[in-house]
């Protein structure tokens, strides 16, 4: 659910901050428990303030796989010259936007 | 077919992660001459990329390495277009994730997985539950707990996981890649964060029990 612009961060149900969660975690730097706006209602939930710790711990390690690559085997190499020497292959993929 | 490459043009996302490779420019400028060693400096350079993107995304070496050949097939004979107009490696990038789309998109069963997670149906759902704050899941998130609770996600949700919080796509290139919005692409990566939370507690719990086991 898109954040309403008239929020009121001191009222806040956990019930309500669920639902405009993904909100928070996109519209900010992905750092939903520094959003001081926040700062009371997590600390008096800590369940809440648990999930948010852990989503961004997740979110975190997920970028540490972006450094992590692994090589494809060499008959996909093989395989790519043989197909350019046969010089035939099907071309009805788009190109990148 | 030699235009020099122009300054790439500031992308959201994955430009800032892609910087130019030593030796980039020459390689495309000669490959799109026709050059094979080129091309081959080309695979080399990009290899690891595009076959760890596909597998990511696909979940399967055999397919990840079919889709390698044929993001690389493709870059063959798509190069000439390429104008510089955004780094190389990450207009590679796009074009590598919209045939690991279609791909998807031909294989009946992927669709199906793919559009359940874009509407997914209530028992795919995570549990929408807040939990108890799990104080081992920050030490049990390593790289390999990781990449195994990742690879276990349903194919939606992992695609939107790995083009934004891997690969470093936003919100809106993902809605114009998936043809969704931005709020639901948004929606699928937070369940998809909230499945991977739910997998790697369980993960720790197993963990735990066999130490205790042994």
């Amino acid at each position: 659910m898109p954040l309403p612009s008239d929020i009121n961060f001191d009222t806040l149900r956990p019930e309500e901050f669920e639902r405009y969660l993904p909100d928070l975690f996109a519209n900010g730097n992905g750092k939903v428990s520094e959003d001081p706006r926040l700062a009371k209602f997590l600390g008096e939930h800590p369940d809440c303030a648990a999930l948010v710790n852990d989503l961004e711990t997740i979110a975190e390690h997920a970028r540490s796989l972006f450094q992590v690559a692994a090589d494809p085997s060499d008959k996909v190499w093989q395989n790519i010259q043989n197909k350019l020497q046969q010089g035939g292959f099907e071309d009805d993929e788009p190109e990148p936007a | 077919m030699t235009q020099a490459a122009t300054p790439a043009k500031s992308s959201p996302g994955l430009f800032k992660r892609n910087p130019p490779i030593a030796g980039e420019a020459e390689a495309i400028e000669a490959a799109k001459n026709g050059d094979p060693e080129a091309f081959s400096k080309l695979y080399t350079l990009h290899k690891r990329r595009v076959y760890t993107l596909c597998l990511r995304m696909l979940g399967n070496v055999s397919e990840a390495e079919d889709m390698t050949q044929e993001a690389f097939l493709h870059l063959f004979r798509k190069l000439g277009s390429f104008r510089g107009e955004s780094a190389f490696s990450t207009w590679l990038h796009r074009l590598t994730v919209n045939l690991v789309l279609m791909h998807l998109r031909k294989k009946g069963l992927n669709l199906v997985s793919l559009e359940e997670t874009i509407n997914p149906s209530e028992e795919d759902a995570p549990k929408r539950d807040f939990g108890s704050r799990d104080p081992v899941l920050a030490s049990s998130v390593d790289r390999v707990a990781l990449e195994r609770a990742v690879a276990s996600l349903p194919p939606g949700y992992r695609m939107v996981f790995v083009l934004h919080d891997v690969e470093g796509f936003e919100h809106n290139e993902i809605a114009t890649m998936l043809n969704c919005s931005t709020g639901n692409s948004k929606s699928q990566l937070h369940k998809a964060r909230l499945r991977l939370r739910e997998l790697l507690r369980e993960n720790s719990e197993i963990t735990l029990a066999e130490g205790e086991a042994a």
